[in-house]
Parts: C-alpha cells; structure tokens; sequence
C-alpha cells in the first residue's frame, strides 16, 4: 500500500446528534435515536460523501445516573450497535461499518464471532472499536459494585483482544474448500484452534464462522492515557483522539506513531482520527450562529453533568453554575480527559457553566465550506491527522450539509477520493489484509508466537 | 372433546414457522447439487430463503444456534458445514430485518453462556429495529464443547442450567420492563427527552445475577420480543409452560403428540395462563413431489452423500456424546449414563432403538436416512397436517427442510396453496408483529402496573 497520502473519514453516527442538544435542533427528527429510517438516511449521505466508516459509540448501560439531567438528553435510548450495523450493512453498499464493544463486560469468543459475522454479512467493511469501558453503571449491570480499576482493564482488554485474534484466524485463508465431491468443507491441515489459557480466559476454540473477508476486521482504539495509548499502539490501526488544539494532535500524532515503531509496527498502518464537529454554513456568521442555537438549548441541569460525567465521580450541585469549577481530586475515570478539562477550566478561569459548553463544543469547527477544509487540509498536512472521526452535531442535516459542501471542496483539493475505489473498509483506509497462511507457515508463526 | 383448557369457541389458526439452516438441516445437505456451499455465510442465499418464506406468509423464520463446534473429530467435523461455517443469529436476524417486512425472525440465544444484559438489549433492539418482529428462542446450551469456549471444562449440569435460565429469563424481563411504553415523549419545546417518573431500576440481586438496570433502549415495540421454549424434559416443559410464547417439539407419532399438547396446555392453565397462548409447533420435516414415489427419490438422493461415519458420530452426539466406538457396531444400543446435553433426544432415540431392537449401525442408518421427514404430495403433506392441527397435537408446525432452497421452494409453491385452499391458513399477514401473526397480546409492563396499584390508594385526589 503505498502512493500519496490520502484523507480518511469516519461518521460518529448518534442517532440524535453528537451534540448534547442536538436532538432539540428544529431540523431534527426527534426520535432520531430508533428509528432506523433516519439512520438509513444518514448512511446513504454518507457514502455518497464516499465516507471510510461509520461508527457507532457504547455504552452497556443509559449514559447518566443523574436523572433530571438524563431525561433532558438522548442518552438512555440507542440500538445495540451491532445488531443496528448488521441491520445496515444490507442497505448500503461500501461504507465501513464500526462499532464499540467492551472488553471488560463480554466474552471474546462471543465478540470474535458477531464482527466476524458482521464482516461476512458486509463483504469486509466490519470494524470493532476496543474500548475498556469507563462509565461506572455499567459495572452494576454486570454483577460488579465497582468497575474494574485502570490497569486491570487495560490487561484483561490485552489478553482479549489476543484471544479475539486467534479465534478469527482458526481457519487457514483457503482452508475452506467446500468441496462438495469429496465431501470435505474444509481442510483440516488448515485449522487451527486457539487452544488458549490464561489469566483472564480459557477459549478452546475453533470459531465457527470461517476468516472474516478482511482476514480481521479492522481494529479501532481511543485510548489516551499512557496505558491507553501504548494499547492503542500495540493494538490499534485507527486511533480516535479528542485533541483540540493543533500543536497537542501533532504531539500527539508523533508519538502515537513513534510507540507503534517501537513496537515493531509500521507507523503508516496505524490511522490518526481527532474528532471534528463540523458546523457549515455559507458564512462564517451563520456558522457560528448555528453552534449558538444548539448551546442555548442546552438545560441547566445538563450543562452541570457534563462536567460531571467526564471529571468523574462527584456532586456539583451545590456549586452555583455560573462560578467557577471546584477543585476535584482523583477518581476511577479517564485520566486523560480529566486533565485535559481541568487544565482548560484553570487556565481560562472558566465558570461550570462555560466549561461545560466548551466542553459540548469541543471539537467543533466552525466556518465556510473552504475555512473547514482548510482546517482540515493543515491538519492532515501538518501530521496531526491522517483523517478524522467526524461528529456530526445534529441530524441529518449536519451531516447532509459536510457532504455537500465540505466533501466536494476537499476532493477539488485533491485530498480526497471522488468516489470508491475498494471494497473493503481495509481498502479503503489502505490497511494491509493480515494473511494467515498454509498449514506451513502457521506452524512458524506459532513457534515464533510461543517465544 | 377438547384438550384440556382450551376454549372451542375461538377460531383456531394454523401457525408455521420456517426452521432454516442454511443449507438445509441435513448434515451433507450442502453437498446436494443444487444447494449454496456457502449458504452459512451467504447473506444473499439467507435473503432469499427469507423472501421465499414471508411469500408463503410463514409466522417467522428460526435460526438455531450452537456456540461451538459439536465434533471433536476432524474426519468428521471437516466433513460437515454449518455448524463450522454460519453467521452469528441475532446479526443476522438484524441484517434479513431490513430485507424482509413482515415475517418473524426468530433466533436461539444461550442464557448458560451469556449474561441477561446484553441478552436483553441485543432482542430488545432487534425488535425495534424490525417494527415488533422479533422472537428469542431460549436454550440452555447443549455440548461441552461450548463450555470449554467459555472457560468451564464440561457443560453446566441440567438443573443448575435450568436454574440459572429461570433467573435469566426473570432478569431479561423485568429489564424490558425499564421503561413504561409512554415514557419517551421527546419533547423538542421544553426539552424534556423522556419522563424519568417512568423509568424503572431493576436491582435484580439473586443467586446467579445482579443486575442494577435500568435496560439502555425504550420498552419493545412487542413488549417482549417471543419467547420459545424447545426443551422436551421435565424441567425443560416446566419452564415452556410457565413463560414460553411458541414451544418447539418433536414427536414420533400422533398421540404421543396430543398427549404432550394436552400436557402442556393443562400445565400453562394450572400457570394461570391462557392455554390458546401457548402456541405449541411440533417439528415437521418434509420432501414433497407431485408422486410420493418421486418424494421419495429426492430423499433417497440426498440421504446417499452423507458419509456413515457422520451419521454415527451425529447418533453419539444425540445420545449424550458419548463414545460408542468402544461397542460393537452390529450390538444392541448399550445402557447409557443420564445425558447433559438434551435428555428429550437421548429419550427418543433409546425408545426407538429399543423398540424396534435396532443395533447401533442401524440407529445410525436410522438417523441419517432422517426417518422422521414425511415424503409426500402436496395434498399427502396437507392432510397431515390438517390430521395433527384438528387432532390437537400441534398448533401448527416448525417446519424442517431437509435441503435449501429446493424443499422450502417447493413447500411454499406445492403445500401452502393447498393449506390455503382448505381454508387452514392465512393468504396475507393482516398484523404487524409476530405476536400478531402468532395470536398472542402484547403483554403489559409488570413495573407500570404494579406501580399505578401502589400508588393508587395514596393519591388524595385525582390527577387533574
């Protein structure tokens, strides 16, 4: 895979929008989050905009236990992603299909077998975004008081994903023969159960459902923290980020892609996505307009727990909204967003109540068609990007606006392909297929495995 | 005279749901020659079986489901291709949702190998995202093999799966229930998404499970997606009468049939449930042609390209998967232990080896010439059916089809037209859901109720 180096783009698909008041803009439908018509639509946007992927975020429990907040929010109600991409992928035709699933509250052998269902079910454009889960109420659906700390996750999420491999790989590619004369659906010579103990899972194997078309599908990372990041380099082949500024995403790029090095990886397989909330308008003026009605939509009550919800565990209701962020000690959260938030609140001695707009409109950005172009063609010149995952604010229209306006401006530029021309998602982000090859060579690579 | 409990003043209607594997329920079915080698992981083969039957104005479609591989042998296991080779169920129920309209997609889901939770969410979503048509039939799972894919040694023993299914299936349930139907007004004006008055935490604390809620997704467009129940033994027809929907079984002859049809009403009335809603569909494999000579041809043709040592292995696996290579294979079947897997299989299969005093060779030839597919005209077929449906062993029938997509072809073009002219069965869906097609209500929230009934002595005055 080799030649220029081309934009990527993934749609994070929330139903409602992905800004906190998005399910409130007048254009949207407001039951956006099931119904699968408004879904459908937005992924038929999409692929005309010839989008990489489109992704879908979890949690395994509703996304706030403050319910006077919750209620004000679509974050209770949303499809099981994969049954909601599988549900997709027979009504689209190349759009990369990506959804979360946790390591930390499933099984791997169920998780190898859905993507690779999905895979199959897609012709190769499944995608499974690894996270370890951070919220804590999805512990209390899982039998758990607590959830797991940091570190354990992250090795648990490790052997997981290993184990995750391994089943995708039980057949040889080509070891299905199907030979109906002979009788014989595979060859055994090609098989391969993982056979696998360790701390966290005992899985004999094999996985009955033959290699994924894409041989794995593709491997989608976010984590930021030290652990988070050096799993993401390990593991990931796009790794989402939330950094906002230009100087932290090319810090962040460099040494994301220095880690994959040194870990024996090609840096130019491992995708680099900073989110991007796009708000579009013929004019800078009514761009920014359009981000100022969906903020002012945003209830008290919701604005004091979405600092809440990304700090981590702790009461700010008797802090006046309008003052200024509290001091706050560590908790069972991500770190890095943590720090990122406060560092923010500090420096510009922001209230809660703009801490939490800034917070809701992080990674907007705002401007003409060009100026949104333009800020995504420094970045990815720059290197602090080789795509982005784009947040779309609210639904359709935010996303009907980019690819009408953004999309064509960008291919003009030459940045950005003018329409398919893969059929896989690997294709598409120019991902190298991992082979698993003859009963020969499998037996070298488990040998080198075993070292 | 009518089975006990049932009412014979209401119209009675034939049910059928279509049992598909792919490639056909017989072992080397993917061998024949007009069958998709690949039909497992075909999306578009699966989208036209699924097509094929909503013409026919089939309930649903029903995919089983094995969370491993049931041969150790690789002689045997390489030689055999769904149960190596097929889309996971509930992704692919999801994917034939957008490609169908009307028909009820049902699939098995595991409560040993899974937790209620995502079980719940993972139904829950497919029955949104079908507008109602989703339906989950309940196992316990079946083989060691799917335990040692879960991190156990052997297979969880009979009561204790029972057990935990029970709980399970409570957990799933009341998680449905997290929302009251009305709850999610989405309110653009005063911004009010949902009424959290009308949320419910489950907070479910028992032996196997805890499970705080509340579910992540509004109450199902069914209330609850339809549950199957398939399990035959004791404990298995227990937990059919007390929360299955449709019951999946199989019998040898028509009055072992009525007897377990009458045994199964009677039960679900002694529940405190209303027999007619226990839709009960005995397993009905069939081959037609317009002679039952040519029927007969068809089978003959396919029963010849499986490979005898599958059919001994596939016997083992039925009997318990127990080894029976260390008997003789001209001997008498031996005593055997109390099996772990599906005590309702091993049950038949020792009765009919006893009663016609077959060796074990001829069990297996037994098994493999699928002695239970009926061959038949289309009229042969339809009295049969219309025999057992007035005779009260079955509500209608799960009907097996040996090869794909040629016997379900043919049932749909030969044998539904023939119900139908006898008046037994529908011409067109006239509901949306699979309840609807089933005849089932829609059963209310238990959470929205039972607090309503709390809160109604308390209240002072009406709600104004």
């Amino acid at each position: 895979v080799t030649g220029p180096r081309r934009l990527t783009f993934g749609a994070l698909l929330h139903g409602s929008g992905g800004h906190i008041a998005g399910w409130r803009h007048p254009s949207s439908p407001p039951g956006g989050q099931l119904d699968l018509d408004h879904h459908i639509r937005i992924a038929h946007a999409l692929e005309r905009g010839t989008f990489d992927a489109l992704f879908l975020a979890d949690v395994v429990a509703i996304w706030g236990q403050d319910l006077d907040s919750l209620s004000r929010t679509a974050r209770a109600d949303h499809f099981e992603p994969l049954t909601l991409l599988a549900a997709l992928s027979t009504v689209t035709e190349r759009i990369g299909l990506v959804a979360t699933a946790t390591t930390t509250y499933n099984e791997p052998f169920h998780l190898a077998r859905k993507f690779a269902s999905l895979d199959h079910l897609s012709g190769g454009r499944a995608g499974w975004n690894v996270v370890t889960s951070v919220v804590p109420l999805e512990a209390g659906n899982f039998g758990r008081d607590t959830h797991l700390e940091h570190g354990s996750r992250y090795r648990r999420a490790d052997e997981f994903v290993g184990v995750v491999r391994a089943l995708w790989d039980s057949f040889a590619d080509g070891a299905v023969i199907r030979d109906r004369a002979a009788g014989r659906y595979y060859d055994p010579a090609g098989l391969r159960p993982p056979h696998h103990e360790d701390e966290h899972f005992t899985v004999r194997g094999p996985l009955n459902i033959s290699r994924p078309p894409q041989g794995h599908p593709v491997i989608f990372q976010a984590g930021s923290s030290e652990t988070g990041k050096d799993f993401a380099a390990r593991h990931g082949e796009v790794i989402f980020t939330a950094q906002t500024s230009l100087d932290g995403g090319q810090a962040f790029y460099a040494d994301l892609k220095a880690r994959a090095a040194s870990h024996g990886r090609d840096p130019d397989q491992v995708l680099v996505w900073p989110v991007l909330a796009p708000f579009v308008a013929s004019t800078e003026a009514e761009a920014r307009a359009r981000l100022d009605e969906l903020q002012e939509l945003v209830h008290d009550d919701v604005a004091r727990r979405l600092v809440q919800d990304n700090i981590g565990d702790l009461d700010l209701s008797c802090y006046p909204l309008d003052g200024p962020v509290p001091e706050i000690g560590a908790t069972n959260r991500s770190k890095s967003r943590q720090d990122l938030l406060l560092g923010l609140a500090r420096r510009e001695n922001l209230t809660i109540r703009q801490l939490a707009l800034r917070f809701a409109s992080a990674s907007s950005v705002v401007g003409t068609p060009e100026a949104v172009a333009d800020h995504i063609e420094t970045w990815f010149r720059g290197r602090a990007a080789d795509g982005f995952n784009v947040s779309f604010p609210y639904l359709p229209g935010s996303a009907e606006d980019f690819v009408d306006q953004v999309v064509p401006e960008l291919r003009r530029r030459g940045l950005f392909r003018a329409e398919y021309e893969e059929t896989t998602l690997r294709g598409h982000l120019g991902l190298r297929r991992p082979e698993r090859g003859s009963p020969a060579s499998a037996v070298a690579t488990t040998e080198a495995g075993v070292r | 005279m009518t089975a006990a409990g049932t009412r014979p003043d209401r119209r009675r209607e034939l049910h059928l749901n279509a049992f598909l594997k792919p490639p056909g329920e017989f072992l080397a079915a993917w061998r024949h020659p007009n069958a998709v080698a690949d039909a497992g992981v075909n999306i578009r083969h699966v989208i036209e079986l699924a097509r094929t039957a909503e013409r026919a104005t089939f309930d649903a479609i029903f995919f089983a489901d094995l969370v491993g591989v049931p041969f150790a042998d690789q002689e045997v296991l390489s030689r055999v291709s769904v149960v190596n080779d097929s889309f996971e169920p509930t992704t692919l129920l999801a994917a034939l949702a957008t490609a169908t309209s009307r028909i009820g997609l049902i699939a098995t889901a595991s409560t040993t190998y899974n937790e209620p939770y995502h079980l719940a969410r993972t139904f829950a979503s497919l029955d949104h995202i079908s507008g109602g048509r989703a339906g989950w039939n309940l196992v316990t799972s079946l083989n060691d093999a799917e335990a040692r894919n879960f991190g156990l040694d052997r297979h969880v023993d009979h009561e204790l799966r029972y057990e935990r299914a029970a709980e399970f299936f409570a957990v799933v349930t009341g998680l449905w229930d997290s929302f009251d139907d009305d709850a999610f007004g989405r309110d653009q004006k005063t911004g009010v998404y949902f009424d959290a008055a009308k949320l419910h935490r489950l907070d479910h604390r028992g032996k196997h499970f805890a499970v705080t809620g509340p579910l992540n997704i509004p109450r199902p467009p069914q209330g609850r997606p339809v549950i199957v129940q398939a399990g035959s033994s004791e404990t298995g027809q227990a937990l059919a009468a007390s929360v299955a929907d449709v019951v999946f079984t199989h019998h040898p002859d028509l009055a072992a049939a009525q007897a377990f049809y009458a045994e199964l009403k009677a039960r679900a009335a002694a529940a405190g449930r209303d027999p007619d809603h226990v839709v009960v569909l005995p397993g009905l494999s069939v081959v037609v042609g317009s002679t039952t000579a040519q029927a007969q041809e068809k089978l003959d043709r396919l029963t010849s390209l499986l490979d005898p040592r599958i059919a001994l292995a596939d016997l083992a696996y039925w009997l318990g998967g127990f080894d029976l290579t260390a008997f003789p294979l001209d001997g008498p079947l031996p005593d055997l232990p109390a099996s772990n897997q599906s005590q309702s299989a091993q049950r038949v299969l020792v009765e009919r080896a006893r009663a016609g005093g077959l060796t074990i060779r001829q069990l297996a030839q037994q098994l493999a010439r699928d002695t239970r597919t009926i061959v038949g005209t289309p009229e042969s077929i339809a009295d049969h059916i219309q025999e057992w449906f007035e005779a009260r062993a079955a509500d209608g029938f799960n009907v097996i089809f040996p090869y794909l997509p040629d016997t379900l072809d043919d049932f749909a073009t030969l044998v539904v037209p023939e119900l139908r002219r006898r008046g037994l069965f529908r011409s067109r869906y006239t509901g949306r859901t699979l309840r609807d097609h089933l005849g089932l209500p829609r059963p209310a929230s238990r959470r929205a109720a039972t607090e309503v009934a709390q809160l109604a002595p308390v209240r002072t005055r009406p709600a104004s």
